[in-house]
């Protein structure tokens, strides 16, 4: 189960927070994915790395084919983002959420990481609170393990 | 009298759904063709039979294929090369990246659709700006308002002219010697104006500038032997076009010919090639089509074209004026081609009644081109530099294209009633 698998220090964030101050929780923590909880400790949405940095990458580099004729991006490496933006409160770019219940099964939960393009699955218990995370590496790690029961096969 | 009254009012009502954007506009051609064919056969007026007549073949071959030459072109990089030679020309000067940049995407307009040109050379237009620290907001309009003007100079550069051209036979060397010489004075009037509308944002000089110089256009050309086949078979097009009266060949055919020679030297995967094509434009005209012709079999146009001939006392210069300024007006708030199809069928009743409707096609063309520029939804180039800008921290306002539009639409528009009178003479035949 994904119980036994999941870190179970998850950092998240308050839905009152801005998104400064969730950058900054990301930063420290070297993290990829920052759930967002209400008051009850319920996940209500997630920010990930990717969605902070599209802040300072515009989004209109997704419309151009390809990159490789640029060598060098001049004032972008430099463009911060505008100080109102980071104020804005985090629910303003949080995505919705996919999480599981601590006692799904492990390929249950790899197979919709795949399908939904996820690197961490926020866990929650029977009461719906965010009680864990798992990534891809712990989830995966943790289905080889159990490979060591496959006995070897006869010559 | 029922039949005129029920007719009008489907195509009204189809008019002001495109207008209002309440409901997409191909989806409002098919219900109202359908609508029209169902009134005229309950009402005995109009037919399946002449509603398939009413569709203008010609015109949309041409389009089609011109559309699959485009559809070939744009995987190969070829318009991001443009637009990053472009770039590296500029050396990171604004203005000179201003001219560069409104040349490029002119000079595809002329020959490729609009929408297409604009969509391929803002992305890159938005990345150059970026790189130099500037606000891309000025060099988008200015692209949308010179591609807009500058399609007005050719039979393909935009779709109202290929829409006059096959309905009043007009030839590819007719807009070269009829409409080219007035929009080449336009476009550098409505150039120079940009330049002076946008003085302060040009004003500004980029801090990064030595950057662009580092773009390698080369290395965004990913395919450049299909690149250059596409090219030689366009060119080759583009030369037919020209000789076009000579040979007797019709835009369409000579389109669809070169389109078929591309697809056999290219050999690309024909799936892909056919899902680049715009359909939901082609179905738009060929509803369009369908229900113009229900509306004109009813007798709507030609009780229009009766109020019309008697308002033709008024001196024949005056009434192409009044055209030229009443389809541009039009085409600032509504899709240029519903208001080309719609008047149509009026000039060809003028015709039928004896008038030299020869200047009011030109003087129609010139106001659907360049009535679009006044606001941000008067063409389809606008709507989609703004939707694009919408992805950078400085999204195009409604506001900020009224007042940098609108003054570049009634100055072209001006230039060309004044030329319009001068050349009266020549366009009388």
């Amino acid at each position: 189960m994904i119980r036994d698998c999941m870190k179970r220090k998850v950092f998240s964030i308050s839905t009152e927070a801005t998104i400064r101050q969730a950058a900054a929780l990301v930063a420290e923590r070297h993290i990829g994915l920052l759930p967002v909880v209400d008051r009850q400790g319920k996940p209500v949405g997630v920010i990930r790395l990717a969605d902070l940095l599209s802040l300072e990458l515009p989004d209109f580099f997704n419309l151009l084919p390809d990159l490789d004729f640029v060598h060098d991006f001049g004032a972008v490496e430099t463009t911060r983002p505008a100080p109102k933006e980071l104020d804005r409160p985090v629910t303003a770019l949080m995505q919705p959420v996919t999480f599981m219940e601590e006692t799904c099964g492990l390929l249950r939960a790899y197979a919709l990481m795949l399908k939904h393009n996820l690197h961490d699955l926020p866990v929650v218990s029977v009461e719906g609170a965010l009680v864990g995370i798992a990534s891809r590496v712990d989830i995966g790690v943790a289905i080889l393990s159990s490979w060591k029961t496959v006995e070897p096969s006869k010559p | 009298m029922i039949a005129q009254i029920l007719a009008s009012l489907i195509f009204l009502a189809s008019l002001w759904l495109i207008f209002s954007e309440k409901l997409n506009r191909t989806i409002t051609g098919f219900l109202g063709a359908a609508l029209m064919v169902g009134l005229g056969k309950l009402l005995g007026f109009y037919n399946e039979t002449q509603a398939v007549a009413a569709v203008d073949f010609n015109t949309l071959g041409l389009l089609l294929g011109m559309m699959i030459l485009v559809a070939l072109l744009e995987p190969t990089g070829f318009f991001q090369f443009l637009a990053a030679w472009a770039g590296r020309l500029s050396s990171g000067k604004p203005v000179r990246l201003l001219v560069l940049l409104g040349t490029v995407t002119t000079v595809l307009s002329m020959f490729l659709d609009n929408v297409t040109t604009v969509v391929l050379i803002a992305p890159v237009t938005i990345l150059i700006c970026e790189i130099l620290g500037i606000n891309p907001a000025p060099f988008l309009i200015a692209e949308a308002l010179l591609s807009n003007t500058g399609g007005a100079a050719t039979l393909v550069g935009d779709p109202p002219n290929i829409l006059i051209a096959s309905a009043a036979g007009f030839s590819f060397n007719d807009f070269l010697t009829h409409a080219l010489p007035v929009v080449l004075v336009t476009w550098f009037l409505a150039l120079w104006l940009l330049r002076y509308l946008f003085r302060r944002e040009l004003a500004v000089r980029p801090p990064n500038a030595d950057a662009v110089l580092k773009l390698n256009p080369g290395e965004s050309l990913d395919d450049p032997k299909t690149a250059r086949r596409v090219l030689i078979v366009l060119s080759g097009a583009i030369l037919l076009f020209f000789l076009e009266e000579w040979l007797e060949l019709s835009p369409a055919f000579i389109a669809l010919g070169a389109a078929s020679i591309a697809l056999v030297w290219v050999r690309p995967d024909i799936n892909d090639v056919l899902r680049r094509i715009e359909w939901s434009v082609l179905v738009f005209f060929g509803a369009l089509f369908m229900m113009v012709g229900g509306l004109e079999a009813s007798g709507v146009m030609g009780g229009l074209v009766d109020l019309l001939e008697r308002l033709y006392t008024i001196p024949p210069v005056l009434f192409g004026l009044v055209l030229l300024w009443f389809s541009a007006g039009l085409s600032a708030f509504v899709d240029n081609v519903p208001i080309t199809i719609a008047l149509i069928p009026v000039l060809q009743g003028l015709e039928i009644h004896g008038v030299n409707v020869q200047p009011l096609w030109w003087a129609l063309a010139f106001g659907a081109g360049f009535g679009g520029n006044a606001t941000i939804i008067g063409s389809t180039a606008n709507i989609v530099v703004a939707s694009i800008s919408e992805r950078t921290h400085t999204p195009i306002t409604s506001k900020l294209w009224n007042k940098r539009g609108l003054p570049v639409m009634l100055a072209t528009c001006l230039v060309a009633s004044v030329l319009y009178i001068l050349a009266y003479p020549l366009y009388i035949r």
